[in-house]
């Protein structure tokens, strides 16, 4: 890390794999936290120095992965505005969203006290967060969903299509249901604020579960 | 790569190999049929010869004579006959017709039409086959390097050559080719027959590509160069007696791994094409612009002596700091220099550099206007071009329809005006026509006194210093050649020290003859031509000129590109075709039409590519026209001197000296690895072509631009800080106009400062100019493209700072913006209202402001604004109503919960306050429409009824029946800080929400003026924050706001100082139509820099804490105002998305208040939470759980 200089980093391709990576295990954790995959097939990992529980399942692996592949284009072109992760129902009714809302500054300009520790200190505080969320949040319903959702700036869609990545797992343009819920209450988790980056994550969840 | 893969993969796949022992074993057979009959059948004819010995052919297809006969003949004349296709060893294919995919495989081999085996013995020798080629370009090792990059898709299996400076079979095969020339003696000594004398040898015209290593010079010269050179002999003739011959190379007895190569053929593109079919093939091959080494060998690392011009692509280009400009060498005393206010418009606006670069920009843009035009009208009428139909139409067509066989390759026209500046200098004066004239800023006698400072002779012999250090760096020692011992400066001998060194323009050749350079100090010149008349800039003239040369050879195609301002390039190769006429007709055709049009004259070269082109006019010169014929090309090439070449300048030539290089033929000579390890791999590769003639880029209108830039080194003089730092900004704002010129933005910044080298004379001998120096540059990237010229300022001047230079010595600064993409512009979007982000929208705006006018910038301002409103407020949505709303109406609106628009809009008139009439300009008044008058009219009146001193007069001027709960938030609140009576010289206060309370949308949908005076006064809100910050921290009491009751509705680093009544007012403002821009700065709330909310300068969320519970539990009755504030502040938390401290600020609220005895408090924290809902509501869809 050390040997980072200025000139020879790419910040939006660098803020983009801090993000994916963190949105990963995040993504992992939240399913983990609220139960929509049954706890056995989640084992405890260590990330950003804190225990994390990380999925064991390969094709919810690879999907996870898959989807924040196709999220780092946008990222790094600062294209994303929400990377969303909703917790639908069997009846496939949005209960909760855990909304990270990403915003760069435009001068992306890293001094020496941007330390990458630092930055990791801030998302380790946001997977503490997702780790204990549940205490505000009410039970899930059995049989819960998730999908991944982007908010993307306006023309960002358009430019998506040339990218090799996401055309190889395309994205499709959200239900109206999934995106909005209807009484929902907000529940800020974690807000972040660092040189490369802003993100503050919240949920939010529906009034009633049932 | 590896040849023998690729090879082997060939063999395989190309389905001519495949032979398994039992095809070898029957191809030797046949052979040895062959050889049998072959006494015979020449006994039998009677009529033998051997001019075909060496020769093996192979039929394919049909041919007439037929493959028979061909058996026959070859087995009269000493060849030899396959009936099977061996690659190793058949050297000729014979064919009058081949299917594509055919050609595609056989790229690489010699195929020939059966005539050229009658008529080599209808001539009793071989002929060169080059005449007879089935289609031209067939593959010459190193043309198709050239030209295959554009095919090898479809060619996969015959890789073209590249040269690999690493793998020596390239070397090998480079020697061979001269064998493969069509000349074949057996004898030892047939590669000195080779030896350059070009014009015997037809076949070396251009696209052959001389052999690399030596394989032209006399063989024992190979030996040393390159070992594998010696199995010459060896390749044409499968005989074992010539691999004998190679004694001078014991280790080449890999002869026959190698004979795959001998097949190679050899060609030219000269060969007309004799298959319209296969030639429009070809011709959709066009090379692709792989590199583009002209352009891209432009900056002379490390020649500090760039005063004089550099030559750049064939065009000249200067360096600003070489315009001496009169005004300014003619002001010795003045010592205005860089810092100077609008020194850098001014030096811009005289810059011979500028000129020539902006033009080309607009030439190209010219260019491509029109082709555009001509795409949308489907077709345009060229005059020119008709005329010369009609000239041709006159014409027989006997020699055109031989012209048909030339015109299959291209054919570029290099179109350049004759000393471009002196010709137009001296138009309308005939007087100085055959006259030695030089264009250049000094008109005196070319003597001016020395500066005391300056020491010339000491940049002299550094100069000179430099240039010795090029030739050191060549391995071979040095040797003592006429060029090495000149000076590469413009002339400055020690004793010419006192002349002017105003540097030449550009001189006419009466001139030249007299030793008289382009780039050369006047001074000098007048020395070498007493007779010398100097004729001044006129820059008007010059753009007429030009415009009229581009006009006219827009006429003819729009096949152009521009090059500079006096030189373009036509791909006439289409035109010619369409025409019959040949490229001598056309150029002359145009030649013409350019003196008839402009007065002056134009030299036009030929050739089949733009290096060739180029090349050509040098010969064309002056006032004439060459044709460079493919097969001339290759002696003319060898006698130009290296520093003929695109991308050789002063530098590269004197190494090239050191190399005993000085013309392209000495190039030649050097093997490409050698060039590579020389001048580095690009560079390399790029000699190594250019001396051979080979250049691969098509001609192109639109050229992408790698970078923007501006610099200047003239007259750099700082003595402080604020000085660089204010030349900084004006330097950046050049490069914006610039950027904007080319719609671009760019993503990399990079500061080039030049300082005086320590231990240089502080004043250099050049007036202004920058002597010695060391460069620096540093540079930053950005995370947004930008073409803001305060974005670009900001970063320039830290870059600046980081460096810690002394200003004093600094000489030169530049700045150049990098990584550039297009700035996606709406087409409706225009101005300010482009896709930025609403920082550079901010700020983009600021030259139209120089600094010093900062304080008053917003003149006129709160006027305009507010007369917009007015005007806007009759029909207006609710969103345009954000702008100066935005989410604080709830706030203050939040008692009447929901919000109607109706509500909003009563906000909106309640906190404008309409200022009293001595400081409303009548003219916006009287703009105003009659009703919105007659509101403010009245609400003067009302005024006078109730005579207030209080400092917040808040006259509603519609709605007297809501007034407002309060004084307003964050909205556009004029207030009144002076007494009613005296004549308000302050003004108002007007204040302006936070950048990132603006909607978009709204603010896109403002008039541009107001958007612009918008912009500008959030610029200087800017500007004072700092200000103000400072006065926050010494403790101002309007910031405590809580536990004491002052009012505080406004931080004083809200609030702007307004003055209202300005003579400037613009009242066209008021009639300007809210044009709805639909283009919204997306991503405008998101990216601003903007302050942390605070509530009462706390920031911390402890500090917000200790504040919340001090002014919960000291007060019994919370003022409204401070409730007003909390919400606002939490307002501003859910802007700056920060929910989580919003939400623990709630929550530490709702346990303070709703614990509190006082039910007050409860009411409060409800009324809180109500307001703070909505907001989130608004901005999240959702409200805030609250447990």
């Amino acid at each position: 890390m050390a040997t980072l200089t200025r000139q020879d980093l790419n910040f939006g391709q660098v803020v983009a794999d801090i993000l994916c990576e963190f949105l990963e295990v995040a993504i992992h954790l939240i399913l983990y936290v609220r139960d929509v995959y049954p706890s056995g097939i989640f084992q405890k990992r260590k990330k950003y120095n804190v225990p994390v529980q990380m999925s064991c399942h390969p094709d919810l692996n690879q999907y996870i992965q898959d989807t924040l592949h196709c999220v780092k284009p946008l990222i790094e072109k600062n294209e994303a505005e929400k990377v969303v992760v909703v917790i639908m129902d069997k009846e496939h009714r949005p209960v909760e969203r855990f909304v990270f809302e990403i915003s760069q500054p435009p001068l992306l300009s890293i001094s020496s006290e941007t330390l990458l520790s630092h930055v990791e200190q801030l998302l380790r505080a946001i997977i503490l967060k997702i780790s204990v969320c549940d205490a505000v949040l009410d039970n899930n319903p059995p049989g819960c969903t998730f999908t991944v959702l982007v908010h993307t700036r306006e023309a960002a869609t358009r430019n998506m299509e040339k990218v090799q990545v996401i055309k190889d797992f395309p994205w499709i343009v959200a239900d109206e249901q999934e995106v909005h819920m209807e009484e929902a209450k907000l529940i800020p988790l974690k807000t972040m604020t660092s040189d490369i980056l802003k993100m503050q994550l919240y949920v939010e969840e529906k009034t009633q579960k049932t | 790569m590896s040849r023998d893969g690729w090879r082997k993969k060939a063999s395989e796949d190309d389905g001519w190999g495949g032979r398994g022992g039992y095809m070898a074993a029957k191809i030797s057979k046949l052979e040895e049929q062959f050889q049998k009959d072959a006494p015979r059948e020449k006994q039998k004819d009677g009529t033998s010869s051997c001019i075909f010995s060496g020769v093996a052919i192979y039929v394919n297809g049909y041919t007439d004579p037929s493959a028979d006969e061909l058996r026959r003949l070859m087995m009269l004349h000493g060849g030899q006959f396959h009936l099977y296709y061996t690659r190793s060893k058949t050297t000729h294919i014979i064919a009058t017709n081949l299917p594509n995919s055919k050609i595609q495989e056989l790229k690489g081999e010699k195929v020939v039409r059966p005539e050229w085996i009658t008529d080599s013995i209808k001539a009793g020798c071989q002929l060169s086959y080059v005449q007879y080629q089935l289609y031209a370009k067939q593959k010459s090792l190193n043309f198709t390097s050239i030209c295959a990059r554009g095919k090898q898709d479809l060619s996969s299996t015959n890789d073209p050559f590249k040269p690999n400076p690493s793998h020596p079979h390239i070397i090998e095969e480079d020697a061979e080719r001269p064998r493969v020339n069509g000349i074949h003696d057996g004898d030892d000594d047939d590669a000195c027959a080779l030896l350059p004398r070009g014009s015997q040898d037809t076949s070396l015209t251009n696209g052959y590509v001389h052999p690399v290593n030596g394989a032209l010079k006399p063989q024992d010269s190979f030996a040393e160069h390159s070992p594998h050179v010696v199995d010459i002999g060896s390749h044409q003739s499968h005989l074992p007696q010539t691999e004998s011959r190679d004694r001078e190379e014991p280790s080449c007895s890999s002869a026959g791994s190698k004979s795959n190569f001998h097949q190679r053929s050899l060609i030219s593109t000269a060969s007309p094409a004799k298959q319209p079919g296969l030639h429009s093939m070809q011709k959709d091959l066009h090379p692709k612009p792989t590199s583009n080494p002209g352009t891209s060998a432009a900056p002379q690392k490390g020649n500090l002596h760039d005063q004089t011009r550099v030559r750049l692509n064939g065009s000249y280009h200067m360096t600003p700091n070489s315009s001496n400009l009169a005004d300014s060498s003619h002001q010795p005393g003045r010592s205005g220099k860089g810092a100077e206010a609008g020194v850098i418009s001014e030096f811009f606006s005289h810059s011979r550099l500028h000129h020539i670069s902006t033009w080309r920009n607009e030439f190209s843009e010219y260019v491509n206007a029109l082709q555009s035009r001509r795409r949308a009208a489907g077709g345009a009428v060229f005059s020119g071009k008709e005329k010369l139909k009609k000239l041709k139409a006159n014409c027989s067509s006997g020699i055109l329809s031989l012209w048909f066989m030339f015109v299959r390759q291209s054919c570029i026209l290099h179109v350049d005006m004759d000393c471009f500046f002196v010709s137009v200098g001296i138009r309308h004066r005939p007087d100085l026509i055959g006259k030695p004239v030089a264009v250049t800023s000094n008109r005196g006698p070319g003597r001016v006194a020395q500066r005391p400072g300056s020491n010339p002779q000491l940049e002299f012999q550094y100069y000179q210093r430099k240039q010795k250090q090029y030739r050191k760096d060549g391995d071979l020692e040095m040797t003592p050649s006429p060029q090495c011992e000149e000076v590469p400066s413009n002339g400055v001998d020690l004793d010419l020290a006192a002349l002017s060194m105003a540097e030449i323009a550009s001189c006419s050749y009466e001139a030249r003859q007299a030793g008289v350079r382009n780039g050369m100090f006047f001074g000098r010149a007048k020395q070498l031509c007493p007779d010398l008349q100097s004729v001044p800039y006129d820059f008007q003239a010059y753009k007429e000129v030009a415009l009229s040369m581009y006009e006219t050879l827009a006429s003819y195609t729009h096949n152009i590109e521009a090059l500079s301002c006096d030189e373009a390039l036509v791909d006439a190769t289409n035109l010619l075709v369409e025409l019959g006429v040949t490229p001598d007709d056309l150029a002359r055709a145009i030649r013409e039409d350019i003196k008839e049009k402009t007065g002056c004259s134009a030299s036009v070269g030929m050739g089949s590519n733009i290096l060739l082109a180029r090349m050509a006019t040098r010969k064309a010169k002056p006032n004439g026209q060459y044709f460079l014929r493919s097969e001339e090309v290759d002696d003319f090439i060898r006698d130009q001197p290296v520093s003929s070449l695109p991308g050789v300048g002063r530098s590269m030539s004197s190494k090239l000296t050191s190399l005993r290089v000085s013309t392209c033929g000495d190039l030649q000579q050097l093997s490409i690895s050698r060039l590579q390890r020389e001048f580095g791999p690009r560079t390399g590769q790029m000699l190594f072509r250019f001396c051979r003639g080979l250049y691969d880029r098509p001609v192109r209108s639109e050229k992408e631009r790698k970078s923007v830039s501006a610099e200047m080194n003239y007259n750099i003089r700082f003595t402080q800080v604020e000085e660089a730092e204010t030349f900084l900004t004006n330097l950046s704002m050049e490069v914006q106009k610039r950027l904007e010129g080319a719609g671009l933005r760019g993503r990399r910044i990079t500061l080039k400062v030049m300082v005086r080298k320590p231990g240089a004379p502080v004043e250099p001998a050049k007036y202004g100019g920058h002597g010695i120096c060391d460069n620096f540059a540093r540079s930053v990237s950005l995370a947004q493209p930008t073409d803001s010229g305060q974005l670009i300022a900001a970063e320039a001047i830290k870059l600046f700072h980081a460096m810690k230079l002394d200003v004093k010595d600094m000489r030169g600064v530049g700045l150049q913006v990098q990584q550039l993409e297009g700035s996606h512009a709406d087409p409706s979007g225009q101005g300010p209202s482009r896709g930025r982000s609403i920082k550079d929208l901010l700020l983009a705006k600021q030259p139209a402001h120089s600094p010093k006018k900062d304080p008053l910038a917003p003149q006129g301002w709160s006027s305009v604004i507010r007369t917009g409103f007015f005007k806007s407020s009759p029909g207006l949505s609710c969103r345009v109503l954000d702008l100066t709303l935005v989410k604080h109406t709830y706030c203050k609106g939040g008692l009447h919960h929901p919000h109607t628009l109706n509500h909003v809009r009563t906000c909106l008139n309640v906190s404008i306050e309409v200022p009293s009439p001595s400081q409303v300009d009548q003219s916006v008044l009287e703009a105003l429409p009659v009703d919105i008058r007659k509101q403010v009219e009245q609400s003067w009146r009302h005024r006078e009824e109730q005579p207030s001193t209080s400092s917040h007069l808040s006259t509603p001027p519609r709605t007297s029946s809501s007034p407002p709960p309060g004084p307003s938030l964050g909205t556009l609140v004029l207030q009144l800080p002076n007494q009613l009576g005296q004549p308000c010289t302050t003004g108002f206060i007007l204040e302006l929400p936070d950048f990132s309370q603006v909607d978009p949308d709204v603010f896109a949908a403002l008039p541009r003026e107001l958007q612009e005076e918008l912009c500008s006064a959030y610029r200087n809100k800017g500007n004072t924050q700092a200000h103000v910050q400072a006065q926050s921290s010494a403790g101002d009491p309007h910031k405590k706001l809580f536990p004491g009751n002052s009012p505080a509705k406004s931080s004083p680093s809200k609030t702007l100082p307004l003055p209202l009544k300005q003579p400037g007012l613009k009242t066209e403002n008021v009639q300007c139509p809210s044009s709805s821009s639909t283009d919204v700065p997306e991503t405008l709330s998101k990216f601003n820099p903007r302050p942390v909310p605070t509530l009462a300068g706390a920031y911390e969320f402890s500090d917000i804490r200790t504040l919340l519970r001090e002014w919960v539990t000291t007060i019994s009755e919370p003022m409204e105002e401070d409730i007003l504030q909390v919400v606002k502040f939490c307002t501003e938390l859910v802007e700056d998305k920060d929910l989580e401290k919003l939400y623990l600020v709630i929550k530490y609220m709702k346990r303070l208040m709703q614990q509190s005895s006082e039910s007050v408090w409860s009411m409060a924290f409800d009324f809180i939470l109500d307001n703070v809902q909505v907001v989130v509501q608004q901005t999240y869809g959702s409200t805030l759980k609250i447990t």
